[in-house]
């Protein structure tokens, strides 16, 4: 068994799903909302930067930039059109609009693109690799995905704990009325929320098609692996996610190793497992409200 | 005296609806009138498999050169293609709607399993005839108004695997192949041509379509120590399979199945590595860039009627299934009905487009058992490394 090629890819895709979820994460920290339609914002927002690097043949740092842009500005349009005009909206409402975001941007994607490939390549490449030590062969994108997840996870683990805005993020999760009282503008918070969920999911999706393909559909698969490592970690624990991507990937590829056929239901597994036996995830506190 | 009334009043319109439905099937059965002949084809034009709408177009290409010409035998082809999506229920409307309401005489091509599937007995019932189906699913053999042109994928393996064996020695080959029929019947061809030179596979490793990471099927194949891997996929599994097997280090030669053969868009969409690793693929059209008068009288055509088309593989397929529906158009003379052309499809024999060699009899509508091998070259050129080759294998 190529042991160290094994651990090396698993956990880098696990890393970007790890990343990938944290988008989820985020909104659902501050609404409960599970976001369907996190995985064709990326896409859209990727097709951006690949718009503006092919296109206007920008340099690939400025794509990104404008992705990033896009981004939160797309993040803030669907709440601001989609979510937030909803009548006394339930939970299940909610989600349900976000399924109906989800069709149309990947209606739009397809229309404005094109359903052919495209190959998306960023600076670091999947081409150049390094050999740490003999079998365990670590490729630039690898290391890019390493450092910028933990980048990621360090700046968000200071964000909700030290700052004002991840406070009130944190507070309007556990009580929006209360919230209110106290002077925190709600509304605002969830389109932050929207944005900022949205700039980290580019990110994300940014890294996984340098190493997949670039398509309206790529993002599906991921999502589903990303909501799976969500899940495993805690829908509510920044690090959880990250650890539950990690795990996620590791699974997979061993799984996968061993027994190929296997490998697609291997997130599905996981989910119904960790749903029966820690329903609030690995790291995940369960909150209890009382009536 | 009142019942009669009734009666009468009833009768009527049942009359009226009967001569109606009687004209309306006189139509379908004729498909064409002293000017025209009505050929239609679905394909999807919009939605996620629309690269494959190419082909409906590339038929669209044969037919208007035909009438550019002066049609056949006085008559102008007038071509309709419906976007069914990749859609089999679409398909069903679009199909219903022009052989109820167009009346047409024939069908040609039709992307995909699925969407073929779901009009098969449809088209069956009304007698129509078909030539060229894009699948090799077995299921479209033994339908008396089909005609078939897309080579079985069981001839694709056996003759992939024949290539890498005997021209180029390898002794370790390994298969990544989609869970599906698809890759189990290419699979089926595969091991039988190895099973004529005492070989076994070293792997076979599956795939789902909807899978975006393959590290682990890689670090399978890698382990197995296969110097060749013959794949059946679909092009985004194998451009990630070849971007994950370069970014460990593996780099055995590849053989991609016929599906794979669009070189532009394969190097496209992989960086340029499917050039630079030198890949393989069957084909079943000759060189597009060869310098033969058939293949640059298309060129032109292309030029000149259907400027914003990409001289890609797909397009090619859908003049390899249109050719042979034109000949026996031809054949069947200026007495056209659809006895005549089924007879005349029934009759070539011999025939070759841009396509494999097609012969075709009463007994026997299969497609053609011949393919090409191609490699990409450097630049992304074709390289043809093995001329049209039939495979003498059988499935028993």
């Amino acid at each position: 068994m190529p042991f160290g090629q094994l651990l090396i890819e698993g956990l880098a895709m696990g890393a970007c799903y790890g990343l990938f979820g944290l988008a989820v994460v985020i909104i659902y920290k501050t609404s409960e909302v599970v976001n369907f339609a996190a995985g064709d914002m990326a896409m859209f927002s990727t097709f951006v930067s690949f718009h503006v690097l092919t296109v206007y043949g920008a340099p690939f740092w400025v794509s990104f930039l404008a992705a990033l842009a896009f981004a939160a500005l797309l993040g803030v349009f669907i709440e601001f059109f989609f979510l937030r005009p909803a009548k006394n909206p339930s939970l299940l409402g909610l989600i349900v609009i976000t399924i109906g975001t989800q069709l149309l941007l990947a209606g739009v994607a397809s229309w404005k693109w094109g359903a052919e490939q495209q190959a998306f390549s960023i600076p670091f490449s999947y081409q150049v690799t390094y050999e740490i030590m003999p079998g365990f062969v670590i490729s630039q994108w690898a290391i890019a995905v390493f450092i910028i997840a933990a980048l990621i996870m360090a700046f968000l683990y200071f964000f909700f704990k030290h700052t004002k805005l991840g406070t009130a993020m944190r507070a309007t999760q556990q009580n929006k009325h209360a919230a209110k009282i106290m002077g925190i503008k709600t509304n605002r918070v969830f389109a932050f929320a929207w944005a900022f969920s949205s700039v980290i999911g580019v990110t994300a999706a940014v890294l996984l098609s340098a190493r997949t393909i670039l398509d309206p559909q790529f993002m599906m698969e991921p999502f589903l692996r990303a909501f799976a490592a969500a899940v495993l970690g805690g829908l509510m624990s920044i690090p959880g996610v990250l650890i539950g991507g990690g795990i996620m990937g590791l699974i997979e590829n061993f799984f996968g190793y061993a027994w190929p056929t296997w490998k697609p239901i291997t997130a599905f597994v996981v989910i119904v497992l960790v749903l029966c036996i820690r329903p609030a995830g690995l790291f995940g506190k369960h909150y209890v409200k009382k009536v | 005296m009142k019942m009669k009334r009734i009666l009468t009043a009833l009768a009527v319109p049942l009359l009226a609806l009967f001569l109606l439905a009687d004209t309306g099937f006189a139509q379908r059965e004729r498909g064409f009138d002293d000017k025209e002949i009505r050929i239609g084809q679905w394909g999807p034009q919009t939605g996620p498999a629309a690269p494959w709408g190419a082909v409906a177009r590339g038929s669209k290409l044969v037919f208007d050169m035909v009438n550019e010409k002066g049609g056949i035998h006085g008559r102008q082809i007038r071509y309709f293609i419906r976007d069914d999506q990749y859609n089999p229920s679409q398909t069903m409307a679009g199909v219903r709607e022009l052989v109820d309401r167009r009346g047409v005489l024939a069908f040609v091509g039709g992307v995909g399993t699925a969407p073929g599937m779901a009009v098969q007995s449809y088209l069956r019932q009304n007698e129509i005839i078909w030539v060229g189906v894009c699948s090799g699913a077995e299921a479209f053999q033994d339908n008396p108004w089909q005609w078939n042109m897309w080579p079985s994928y069981f001839d694709d393996g056996s003759l992939l695997a024949k290539f890498a064996v005997e021209n180029k020695g390898y002794k370790k080959i390994a298969l990544f192949y989609q869970n599906d029929d698809w890759g189990m019947d290419a699979m089926k061809g595969i091991n039988r041509r190895l099973k004529e030179h005492n070989m076994e596979l070293v792997a076979a490793v599956p795939v789902e379509p909807i899978e975006r990471d393959l590290s682990s099927q890689i670090a399978r194949l890698q382990s197995s120590g296969a110097e060749a891997i013959i794949g059946i996929v679909a092009p985004t599994q194998a451009a990630i399979a070849l971007r994950t097997a370069v970014s460990v280090g593996f780099q055995p030669q590849w053989l991609h199945s016929y599906n794979l053969c669009d070189f532009a868009l394969m190097n496209h969409i992989t960086d340029g590595l499917w050039a630079r690793e030198g890949v393989i693929t069957s084909a079943f059209t000759d060189d597009p860039n060869a310098d033969t008068p058939l293949m640059n009288s298309y060129r032109e055509a292309v030029k000149k009627l259907a400027p914003e088309e990409r001289w890609g593989i797909f397009y090619m397929a859908g003049i390899v299934v249109a050719e042979p529906l034109v000949h026996a158009l031809e054949k069947a003379g200026p007495d056209l009905s659809t006895a005549a052309l089924r007879d005349a499809l029934d009759s070539i024999a011999d025939f070759k487009g841009i396509g494999p060699r097609i012969t075709w009899s009463k007994e026997s509508h299969r497609p053609p058992r011949e393919l090409q091998i191609w490699q990409c070259g450097p630049n992304g050129e074709t390289i043809v490394v093995q001329d049209w080759i039939e495979n003498e294998l059988s499935m028993e």
